[in-house]
């Protein structure tokens, strides 16, 4: 058997990722002209659309940093194709690791990439990150129409209620991800302060000053502010 | 009254759904492609016993938290947004501040029908740059891990995370600071006791809708 990581790396993968990389981009421009036309038939101006998805597009390229590096992780122990289509299909980084790590376990070696994880042990792992990963996705394909039914319910009955719904389960998501780094404490919680502090200060800006603009980019500059500080704090720490 | 005259309004939930769900079982099943490949193409097939157990393990925690967060994660992302997340992942770290930030700019409210509109653009547009980025990434791997290990800005690469969190944090205490009492000293109990976040989100998202109930009967909340 040859070595796993030649299988990994083969170029049959690669084209396998762009194929599902083409339905994934048709997929966004397909939403985004479908919303576009209804955003017009209910009077929302090109304007205002064209704000809305140029702050998704800025505000996205920061964040996908962190998945770049989980790739580059990841590429170590199961090649390259895999993890970039696992990372772009329904992924998230902890998960990938995790399920990585079940399909290892279950064969009885502890480490990926470790002694003992051969051709076998890595089929296994995509075997079980796959499965894992497809739930999610298969639930949404059945169920969602039914999920959405409720929820209008709600909606029609009380509008200013659903929108309460949904700030709470928006605040719960940056809650509890904005306590992680507040208990890690150190380079985390300076961190987590000063993306705090720099946020407030633009939206002081915005809201006393009259600085418009300042919407759309407020959340890439305090965070490249915020990732300033961790330099400047880990080097005067060093 | 003929109840099958469709308005433009069940014309455009239904375009959402067909797109929607032809792309999300597209995806499904060429992402099966990959073991399958690895099975007929090179022949190699994991033992059933090891396959079996792993497959039960994974499954018995993801059908719960899948359909946890499913439901948690409809009021904030909307049906078009919740078949983009669920094709392409990263909801929590890229499509939910996207969307916030995205309707912020354009001026509409969450969970309407304008907010709706502007946060699936905004996602969709974050999904283009994502996949892009991630392209960008695999072209260059290799000249990449040297900045980004790069002992100087090392730091900057690894607070990512708490970069944004800190920042969004800001945003949405600002906005609706009663709101966010809840959710924020929950988060901090679920961090302090180590708790999953996989099983922190969905617990927390069901307490603080009970909790806002409670403020909004009372009359202590209202949205924004």
């Amino acid at each position: 058997m040859k070595n796993y990581l030649e299988i990994a790396n083969s170029g049959y993968f690669y084209l396998w990722g762009g194929i599902i990389l083409l339905v994934i981009m048709i997929q966004a421009i397909l939403f985004i002209r479908l919303a576009w036309k209804e955003g017009t038939r209910i009077g929302l101006s090109s304007r205002k659309m064209l704000k809305g998805l140029r702050a998704g597009m800025v505000s996205a390229i920061l964040p996908s940093i962190p998945i770049v590096i989980t790739l580059i992780t990841m590429a170590g122990v199961l090649g390259i194709p895999f993890p970039w289509i696992r990372l772009s299909v329904i992924g998230s980084a902890p998960y990938e690791l995790l399920a990585a790590g079940i399909g290892a376990e279950s064969m009885g070696v502890v480490k990926l990439g470790g002694e003992g994880y051969t051709g076998l042990v890595f089929a296994n792992s995509v075997w079980i990150m796959t499965i894992g990963a497809m739930w999610s996705g298969l639930m949404v394909f059945f169920f969602l129409k039914r999920i959405k039914k409720q929820y209008k319910k709600i909606e029609t009955k009380d509008p200013e209620w659903m929108k309460i719904i949904s700030g709470a389960a928006f605040f719960s998501v940056v809650g509890v991800f904005m306590a992680r780094p507040i208990t890690a404490g150190g380079l985390p919680l300076i961190t987590v302060a000063s993306g705090f502090v720099l946020m407030t200060v633009c939206a002081l800006l915005i809201a006393k000053l009259g600085v418009g603009w300042l919407k759309e980019f407020a959340l890439p500059l305090s965070m490249i502010g915020a990732m300033i500080c961790a330099i400047l704090f880990a080097g005067t720490a060093a | 009254m003929n109840s099958n005259t469709l308005t433009p309004n069940d014309l455009f939930d239904q375009s959402v759904h067909r797109i929607g769900r032809v792309t999300i079982l597209t995806c499904i099943v060429l992402a099966l492609g990959i073991p399958l490949m690895v099975w007929m193409a090179f022949g190699i097939l994991p033992p059933s016993k090891p396959l079996i157990s792993g497959i039960i393990t994974v499954s018995s925690f993801m059908i719960p938290v899948s359909l946890a967060e499913i439901l948690s994660f409809y009021p904030i992302l909307g049906p078009g947004g919740v078949y983009i997340s669920y094709t392409t992942g990263n909801i929590t770290n890229l499509k939910v501040p996207c969307a916030a930030i995205g309707m912020e700019a354009a001026e509409v409210e969450p969970a309407t029908k304008e907010g709706d509109i502007i946060s699936t653009i905004a996602m969709a547009g974050s999904v283009i740059v994502c996949e892009l980025i991630l392209v960008l990434g695999v072209i260059l791997l290799v000249p990449l891990s040297g900045p980004l290990e790069n002992p100087v800005l090392k730091p900057a690469f690894e607070q990512i995370l708490p970069a944004l969190f800190g920042a969004l944090g800001a945003y949405f205490i600002l906005k609706n600071y009663k709101l966010a009492i809840i959710p924020v000293a929950l988060g901090l109990v679920f961090s302090v006791l180590n708790v999953h976040t996989a099983v922190a989100v969905p617990v927390c998202v069901l307490l603080s809708i009970l909790g806002a109930r409670v403020l909004y009967k009372k009359g202590l909340v209202k949205a924004e």
